[in-house]
C-alpha cells in the first residue's frame, strides 16, 4: 500500500513531535500530564495496523435534496400533476426500472448503478416529521425519534462503543469531518480523537503557515502545571494530527480526475486519507445548497451533477488504489422535499426521499417501495423505510458493530451489505 | 493553593496604586467577554471604583422578550386547550408537535438574540452576571420545554440580580420554569416532594453538609402548593401544608418564604454564593480555607446585597492577584463572544453558524447539562471541542457563503443587514492599522488586544518574527496579520482570560 512509507516520515505521536522539536525536553520535564500519554503510545505500539478496517463516508446533502426529483417516478401521471414545471420527463430521466429513473444530471451514478456498486434506498424517512432545517439534522444526526432529544450523535455513540477500553493508536482520529464545524453526528460522550477540515482545503500555504506559527506558540513552556499547560497538551495532539494529515493530502497522486469543485476536492481529500492507511473509521462531507424554494431546476441540477461525478470520481480512484472492497459510501439529507411544488418553480421542506449508498461491496439495486403520490395540493409524502433501520445496517452489516446499542432499539436491515 | 495575600487581606478593596491597564484588562475579560482597547483607554483614568458603577449598574439593561416567545407565550393557553379538547390521540399529538416545534424555534431565536444583546459592549458585564446567577438556579429547556417560561425565568433572576438575595430566591421559587423543573407543581399536601426544597438547599443556597435530610424534608412541606399555569404563579393554598415545621432546629407555622429566610440565617449561607462566584468568575481551583468567610461577612453585614457582593468581589485585591491573572479556561460563551468583540462582529442571525458551535463547544443556551448547571474549568476542553474553537475562529474570518444558505437563513440575513447589522466577518479594515507597523510593534499590539498572557517575552517573540518575514506589499502585509491573528487566537492562550 502508499501508505505506510508516506506516513513513516513525520512524527506521528507525541513523543516523536516533541523529539523532533527540539525543545521537547523542556516540555516534557514540565510536563504532568506525559505519564498518561506515554503509556498510551506504549500500548499502541503492539497493537496491529489498522489497515483493512471496513469504513464509512458519509455525505450530507444540507438543505433538504428534492427526492422526487432526484429519484424520478416518471410513469406516475400524479408526479406530472404535482410538479406542472418541475416535473422530468420520462424521455430526460435515466431509468433504473421499469417505473423510476434518476435525474438527468446523475449519469455518473447511472453508470454505477448498472455496475451494481448504487444501492437506492427509496423514501426513507422517520415518524412525525420534523421541518425545520435544524431539528430534522438533529434527528438524523443523533438518530433520535422525533420527539426525543439526544446530545450524542449516532458516529459519536458508535466510537464510544467501539472504542472505549483500547488505547487510541498513536492519537490518529478515529473520525475526519470535512465540513465547516463539527458534525453533531461526531458528538461523543468519551473524548475519541476526531478531526476536521475546511471544505475545500483553504489555502495551503497559509494552513501551513498556520501551522508552525501555533506549534512554535504551543511548544513554548508555561511557568507551570497551570490550565496553559493542560491546554498545550491537548492541542498539541491535534497538530500533529494535522501536520500528518496535511502531508498525506498534499501528497497525495489520485488515481482519477476529479472535477475542480470543493465538494470534489473533498473527496479526494477522503481517498488520499484512506490510502494513507489511517485507522480513521468514519468520514464526513458536506455538500450543501439543496434548500430550493425558488427555481429549483438550474440549481439541484448543478448540485445532483457535482454529487455525482465527485461520487463516481471517488469510486473510481478506491477502486484504482484496491480500496474499494473497504469503504461504503451514504448519503443522507434532513429531508426531502414536498411533493406539490410552490408558485416560484421551487418546493418548500418535506420528508422522506431517497438516499444513496455506495460502493464495490454494497448490493446494488433499488431498496425499499417507492413513495405513494396519491397526495392531495401540499400533502407530504409519509415514509416507508426508517432512515435508524439504513444505519442499522451499516452498524451491523457493515461496520461490524451493535446497531442496537448505538441506536438504542432494534431496527430492521435492509439487504444493502 | 498558596496565595500571597492573607485572607484578612484578600477582600479589601485594591489600592489605586494597582489599577492600571492590565488590571483593568483583567477585570473587562472576567466580569465580561473581553477587554477592547477603547474600554481599557476609558477604565484606566475613572478609576476601578467608577468602572465597577458603570459595569454593575443600579439597574441594569433589559433583555426584551423576543416576538417568537411573546407569540408563544400568548398561544400556550390555546395549545392547552386544543390538546384537552382533541378528539383523538393523532389529533393531540398533532397539537403537540406544532407547540414543540413552536418552542425549538422561538428558543434558537431568543439564543441569537441574547448573544446579540450580550454582544454589546455595554451589556456584557450585566449579560454575564444574569448567566452566573442561572447557572446558579438553573432551569433547563430540555425539560421546561417551553421557552416562553425560559425567558421569563431569565427575566425574574434578572429583576433580582442587583437586590437582595433572598428576595432573588423568593422569586425563584415562583418562577414557573423553576415550579416545573424541580417539580414543585407535584408537591402536595399528602404527598410532598422533595426535589425542589433539595436543590433549593445542596445548589441554590447553602451547599452540601450544611443541612439534614430532615430539614429537607420539613422545608418541602412549605413549599406545598406551589403552581403555575401559563406562566403565572399560583398559589393553592388547599395543597398547602399549613402545620407546623420544624426546620434547622426552629419550629413554626413556616411559609416557603419563611424557609428561605431561614437558609439564609444559616452560617453557610454568606459564603455559599461566594463560592460560586469563585468558581464562575475567578478560578477553577477552590481558595484555600478561611478565604471565603470575610466576604461573607461583609455581604451578610449589607443585608445579602448582590451588587454589594459584585463590587466587593471584583473590586478586591484577590480578584486581581497575579496568581489569578490569565489562567482561567474561557466558557464556549465566552470564547465566542470575546471574538465578536474582539474582532468587533455583530453575532450572525444562523444559528447553523453561532448556535451549532456553542453546542459543539459543550454550551447550549439555555440548556445545562443538569442541575448542577455546567461544569467548566478543564471540563470544557477536549481535542473535539478545542478542534471546533479552531474551526469557529477560521469560519469568522471567512466570508459567509451565501450560496451555500437555506432560504430561511437568507431571509434572517437581510433583515438582519437592513437592519444594520452585516459585520459577520472580519474585515480588513480591523487589521490594516496593525499590518502597518513595525513586526515588533504589531506583535505587541496583537497580543496586547487580543491575549491575558503569562508568559508574554516568548509568546511575542514567535509572533514578532512570524511577522518579521513579511512583505513590502501591502497585500501581503495584510494577509500574513491576518493569518498571524487567525492562530493567535486558536492558541491556547487565547483560550484563556
Amino acid at each position: 500500500m502508499p501508505a505506510n512509507h508516506s506516513t513513516a516520515a513525520f512524527p506521528t505521536t507525541r513523543r516523536e513531535f516533541l523529539q523532533a522539536s527540539g525543545r521537547g525536553i523542556g516540555l516534557l520535564a514540565f510536563s504532568h500530564f506525559a505519564p498518561a500519554f506515554l503509556v498510551n503510545s506504549a500500548m499502541a505500539a503492539t497493537t496491529g495496523p489498522e489497515t483493512g478496517r471496513p469504513i464509512l463516508v458519509l455525505v450530507q446533502l444540507a438543505g433538504g435534496n428534492d427526492g422526487l426529483n432526484t429519484l424520478v417516478p416518471f410513469e406516475d401521471a400524479n408526479y406530472y400533476r404535482l410538479r406542472p414545471t418541475l416535473g422530468l420527463a420520462k424521455d430526460k430521466v435515466l431509468q433504473l426500472s421499469d417505473t423510476v429513473g434518476l435525474h438527468p444530471s446523475c449519469g455518473a451514478l447511472h453508470e454505477l448503478f448498472h455496475d451494481g456498486k448504487l444501492a437506492v434506498v427509496q423514501n426513507v424517512g422517520y415518524p412525525n416529521p420534523n421541518r425545520s432545517h435544524f431539528r430534522s439534522t438533529e434527528i438524523w444526526e443523533t438518530a433520535s425519534g422525533s420527539n426525543e432529544f439526544l446530545s450524542e450523535g449516532w458516529i459519536g455513540r458508535y466510537l464510544d462503543n467501539a472504542c472505549t477500553g483500547q488505547p487510541a493508536d498513536d492519537h490518529d482520529p478515529v473520525g475526519i469531518h470535512i465540513s465547516n464545524g463539527v458534525p453533531q453526528s461526531f458528538q461523543s460522550h468519551h473524548d475519541h480523537p476526531t478531526f476536521g477540515l475546511i471544505p475545500g482545503g483553504g489555502n495551503r500555504r497559509e494552513n501551513e503557515e498556520n501551522r508552525q506559527l501555533l506549534e512554535s506558540l504551543v511548544k513554548q513552556q508555561p511557568p507551570e502545571n497551570d490550565n496553559a499547560a493542560f491546554l498545550k497538551h491537548t492541542l498539541m495532539d491535534a497538530l500533529v494530527t494535522e501536520k500528518k494529515v496535511q502531508r498525506v493530502i498534499g501528497d497525495y497522486r489520485p488515481s482519477a480526475s476529479y472535477p475542480s469543485n470543493a465538494f470534489a476536492s473533498s473527496l479526494r481529500n477522503v481517498a488520499a486519507l484512506i490510502a494513507a492507511g489511517l485507522p480513521t473509521r468514519v468520514y464526513f462531507v458536506s455538500l450543501s445548497g439543496f434548500d430550493t424554494h425558488s427555481n429549483q431546476a438550474n440549481q439541484q441540477a448543478n448540485l445532483l451533477a457535482r454529487l455525482s461525478s465527485g461520487l463516481a470520481a471517488f469510486q473510481e480512484d478506491l477502486e484504482k488504489h484496491r480500496l474499494d472492497g473497504q469503504v461504503m459510501t451514504m448519503t443522507f439529507s434532513e429531508f426531502g422535499r414536498r411533493p406539490s411544488e410552490n408558485e416560484s418553480r421551487g418546493t418548500d421542506h418535506g420528508t422522506a426521499a431517497p438516499l444513496f449508498v455506495m460502493g464495490s461491496r454494497v448490493k446494488g439495486g433499488l431498496h425499499g417501495t417507492a413513495p405513494s403520490l396519491a397526495l392531495a395540493a401540499n400533502q407530504d409524502l409519509t415514509f416507508s423505510t426508517d432512515f435508524r433501520s439504513v444505519y442499522a445496517t451499516m452498524l451491523d452489516g457493515w461496520m461490524h458493530s451493535s446497531s442496537q446499542a448505538v441506536l438504542g432499539g432494534k431496527f430492521g436491515a435492509l439487504p444493502i451489505v | 493553593m498558596q496565595l500571597k495575600l492573607a485572607a484578612t487581606e484578600a477582600w479589601q478593596p485594591l489600592p489605586a496604586s494597582e489599577w492600571n491597564e492590565a488590571a483593568a484588562r483583567h477585570l473587562l475579560r472576567r466580569a465580561g467577554w473581553s477587554a477592547l482597547p477603547a474600554d481599557v483607554v476609558r477604565a484606566v483614568p475613572v478609576g476601578l471604583p467608577a468602572t465597577l458603577d458603570r459595569l454593575f449598574p443600579s439597574t441594569g439593561p433589559v433583555f426584551a422578550q423576543p416576538r417568537l416567545v411573546a407569540n408563544l407565550q400568548e398561544d400556550t393557553p390555546d395549545f392547552a386547550r386544543k390538546i384537552a379538547a382533541s378528539a383523538s390521540d393523532g389529533e393531540r399529538r398533532l397539537v403537540q408537535r406544532e407547540a414543540r416545534e413552536r418552542t425549538q424555534l422561538a428558543l434558537q431565536d431568543m439564543s441569537i438574540r441574547w448573544l446579540q444583546f450580550a454582544a454589546q459592549p455595554e451589556n456584557a458585564a450585566y449579560a454575564k452576571w444574569i448567566l452566573f446567577l442561572s447557572d446558579v438556579y438553573v432551569v433547563s429547556a430540555e425539560k421546561v420545554k417551553n421557552a416562553a417560561l425560559i425567558w421569563q425565568h431569565f427575566d425574574i433572576i434578572a429583576r433580582n440580580s442587583l437586590g437582595p438575595a433572598p428576595a432573588l430566591a423568593k422569586a425563584v421559587s415562583r418562577s414557573p420554569a423553576m415550579i416545573n423543573y424541580l417539580d414543585l407543581n407535584q408537591n402536595r399536601r399528602e404527598a410532598p416532594n422533595e426535589n425542589f426544597a433539595r436543590e433549593l438547599f445542596e445548589l441554590f443556597l447553602l451547599g452540601e453538609g450544611h443541612y439534614s435530610e430532615a430539614d429537607i424534608k420539613e422545608a418541602a412541606r412549605a413549599f406545598t402548593g406551589y403552581r403555575q399555569q401559563y406562566g403565572v404563579f399560583r398559589f393553592a393554598p388547599r395543597q398547602h401544608d399549613m402545620r407546623a415545621k420544624t426546620i434547622f432546629g426552629q419550629s413554626g407555622l413556616f411559609s416557603g418564604d419563611d424557609v428561605i429566610d431561614l437558609a439564609f440565617q444559616q452560617p453557610a449561607a454568606a459564603t455559599f454564593l461566594p463560592k460560586e462566584m469563585v468558581s464562575f468568575y475567578l478560578s477553577d481551583v477552590a481558595l484555600p480555607p478561611g478565604y471565603l468567610e470575610p466576604l461573607g461577612e461583609t455581604w451578610h453585614a449589607s443585608g445579602f446585597d448582590l451588587r454589594a457582593l459584585a463590587r466587593n468581589f471584583f473590586g478586591s485585591r484577590i480578584f486581581f492577584a497575579q496568581e489569578f491573572r490569565g489562567d482561567f479556561i474561557k466558557s464556549p460563551v465566552q470564547f465566542y463572544l470575546g471574538l465578536v468583540q474582539d474582532l468587533q462582529l455583530n453575532v450572525a442571525p444562523l444559528p447553523r453558524q453561532v448556535l451549532v458551535p456553542l453546542r459543539q463547544m459543550g454550551q447550549t443556551l439555555f440548556t445545562p447539562p443538569n442541575v448542577r448547571g455546567w461544569v467548566g474549568g478543564r471540563t470544557w476542553i477536549s481535542s473535539a471541542t478545542l478542534a471546533q474553537r479552531r474551526q469557529l475562529v477560521e469560519s469568522l474570518f471567512a466570508p459567509i457563503r451565501e450560496d451555500t444558505l437555506n432560504a430561511d437563513e437568507q431571509i434572517e440575513l437581510m433583515a438582519a443587514r437592513a437592519a444594520g447589522r452585516s459585520a459577520f466577518s472580519v474585515s480588513d479594515q480591523l487589521l490594516a492599522p496593525i499590518s502597518r507597523l513595525e513586526p515588533t510593534a504589531a506583535a505587541d499590539a496583537l497580543v496586547a488586544n487580543f491575549l491575558a498572557l503569562r508568559s508574554a517575552p516568548e509568546f511575542r517573540g514567535s509572533v514578532r518574527q512570524f511577522l518579521a518575514n513579511n512583505s513590502a506589499d501591502e497585500a501581503q502585509r495584510l494577509r500574513r496579520v491576518r493569518r498571524a491573528t487567525v492562530t493567535l487566537l486558536q492558541s491556547p492562550e487565547y483560550q484563556l482570560c
